[in-house]
């Protein structure tokens, strides 16, 4: 008993393969353009669709030129027929030419480093931890209203004030903050040591925000030393450009003049913006 | 638009000129070969053949009967434009570098180069245009030899009695065509080697391509800077575009930094800058290597580049080319 295997067949096989037309078509649009339409089959079997368009084009011209352009060729060019030389002559890919007023941003706009940062940024979800929006946490303009998720100290409970670089509260609750970089951790012995008596950590900060960027270290000084001693001013910049972030700590001698430049600052309108002022946070850790 | 590539020239290009009415366009390079193209569509034509040494520099007289060609092989030679036939050689002792014919084509100005103990020369002389124009004096007209820096480039001014030259120094000079003096100059024209010059079509007014990165507008008659456009790399070439007020500017790094560079290719362009304002108002990218040459078509509807890469490419305007009014309100009216 032999058993038969059945051979397959693909129907695919069967179909005609020559479904198109192998002789060129040509065509004639109303606006005289000549369409020519070829199919054939190139080395590898495979079916090649070749459309040509050609447009006639009459030029009127000097009569010298269309002269020329009887001359027979010579030199290299000699006895070739009429029409240009694929050898020579080809066209190439399309450029193009835009004009505009302005400079040389004609070629790809190159994004600055922050534009392109801020694209990636757009694309990922970026959440305030404080209120949510799509910014980032240090960048939260409810910073001060909603800021006190702290797990340490609230400003108004900070006995020892610090100037601490950072604007941005850096232990949010939950957080683990090794135990020398938690608030009041002993780090004074260093820097008393550095500075003698009386460093910056001693005075009564306030942490002034909202403050507008070209407001100057002096400006700030003359605003508060109507309510005492400013013994320092601190600008937050931008490291590169020098342009204000917008924060400033400013350092008072005594911590009731300190007190009340608060409750007068605090919402004052200062070159169009207005004014926060509170304690400024204890000074969390530096950048190990 | 969609660059006509045409593909003579095996080496890099040293110059390209339209006739007068713009339908033929001449290039010749480093290749030793001079190719006459009818820029519509890019066909070619013929070739002249007969030199010996890279061919510098072109001109083409108004009736495009005849072509003066200047090259490193000590000659210059007259061509018959039509049959290709050389008609008369002229020798030197150093390479001739510029040519120029006149305006009514009575006369050819070329600046021969200076080497090993001969000056640079600019030299003067007439053309014969009655029959086959075989017949021609080997005698200059007027020869004389610039004091100072050499000259690099030269034409013939807004008169016939009038050469106007640029030098290595950036200096420019308009000189006297019978008594070759120097009638004005401007010594700071350019801080470094002044690379071409083009005259505007009524030739009132000129442009200067410089290796200092700019290009600078000047009065024909004064020699007054009109206007300075400057750009980030060394220029090649300059061109006043007729028709839109636009002035071209070509140039790129020097071959040999090509490689140290980003390897994308088809990087250099041609700048388009507006006459006027002198500021850059576009880019056409295409070229293989810096740009050596531009010519504008005579009627300001096309324009061609020739290159280090041995590519003459023809671009023929979009519309968009001619409508486009990049300052808006504070454009000239056409």
């Amino acid at each position: 008993m032999a058993t038969e295997t059945a051979v397959k067949t693909s129907w695919a096989d069967d179909v005609e393969d020559e479904l198109f037309p192998s002789k060129p078509q040509e065509t004639v649009d109303e606006n005289g353009v000549r369409t020519i339409v070829e199919y054939y089959k190139n080395d590898d079997g495979k079916t090649v669709t070749k459309k040509i368009k050609r447009v006639l084009q009459k030029v009127v011209v000097n009569h010298t030129v269309a002269e020329r352009k009887q001359w027979a060729k010579f030199g290299a060019e000699k006895g070739n027929k009429a029409g240009p030389d694929r050898a020579t002559t080809t066209i190439g890919e399309a450029v193009s030419l835009k004009l505009s007023a302005g400079n040389k941003t004609n070629e790809q706009a190159e994004d600055t480093p922050e534009q392109q940062l801020k694209l990636s940024m757009q694309k990922s979800k970026i959440v305030c931890r404080i209120c949510q929006g799509d910014h980032f946490t240090a960048k939260c303009p409810y910073k001060d209203s909603l800021g006190g998720l702290t797990g340490a100290d609230t400003p108004a409970e900070v006995d020892v004030p610090s100037a601490g670089e950072a604007a941005a509260p850096t232990s949010i609750g939950g957080k683990y903050v090794p135990p020398s970089m938690r608030a009041g951790a002993g780090r004074g012995a260093g820097e008393s040591m550095f500075r003698g008596g009386g460093n910056r950590d001693d005075l009564p900060t306030l942490r002034v925000t909202n403050v507008s960027e070209d407001t100057s270290d002096n400006d700030l000084r003359d605003l508060f030393s109507r309510f005492g001693r400013v013994a320092r001013v601190y600008i937050g910049r931008d490291r590169d450009t020098g342009v204000g972030k917008g924060y400033a700590f400013v350092s008072f001698e005594d911590k009731a003049v300190a007190e009340r430049a608060m409750q007068k600052v605090h919402g004052m309108g200062y070159d169009n913006l207005i004014l926060n002022c509170q304690w400024s946070q204890p000074r969390e850790a530096r950048a190990p | 638009m969609r660059p006509i590539l045409l593909q003579g020239h095996e080496r890099s290009l040293t110059q390209i000129k339209y006739n007068r009415e713009g339908d033929l366009l001449f290039s010749c390079s480093k290749d030793v070969l001079i190719n006459v193209w009818f820029s519509t569509n890019g066909e070619r034509l013929g070739t002249y053949d007969g030199h010996n040494g890279t061919v510098w520099t072109i001109d083409v007289d108004f009736e495009s009967r005849f072509l003066i060609s200047g090259s490193a092989d000590n000659t210059m030679k007259l061509w018959n434009v039509q049959t290709g036939k050389c008609l008369f050689t002229w020798e030197f002792p150093t390479a001739v570098k510029r040519v120029a014919f006149s305006e009514n084509g009575d006369q050819v100005v070329c600046v021969t180069e200076q080497r090993m103990g001969h000056q640079g020369a600019i030299r003067i002389f007439d053309i014969d245009r009655s029959s086959d124009g075989t017949n021609q004096s080997t005698e200059a007209v007027n020869v004389f030899h610039p004091i100072g820096s050499k000259a690099t480039v030269v034409t013939f001014a807004h008169k016939p009695s009038l050469i106007l030259t640029g030098h290595e120094s950036g200096k420019i000079a308009l000189f006297s065509a019978e008594t070759g003096e120097e009638v004005e100059t401007n010594q700071k024209a350019h801080m470094e080697t002044i690379t071409d010059l083009q005259l505007s079509p009524d030739r009132s007014y000129f442009i200067t391509s410089s290796k200092d990165k700019t290009a600078r507008l000047h009065e024909t008659a004064t020699l007054r800077v009109l206007k300075t456009y400057a750009t980030e790399t060394p220029l090649n070439s300059a061109a006043i575009a007729p028709l839109r007020p636009y002035v071209l500017l070509g140039g790129g790094q020097e071959a040999m930094n090509v490689t140290t560079t980003s390897a994308r290719q088809g990087k250099f362009e041609t700048r388009f800058w507006h006459k006027i304002f002198e500021e850059e108002v576009g880019r056409v990218r295409g070229h293989f290597g810096p740009i050596n040459t531009l010519a504008v078509h005579p009627s300001g509807k096309s324009y061609a580049s020739g290159g280090e890469d041995g590519f003459v490419r023809v671009h023929h305007f979009d519309d968009s080319y001619f409508k486009t009014r990049p300052y808006g309100e504070f454009e000239p009216d056409p």
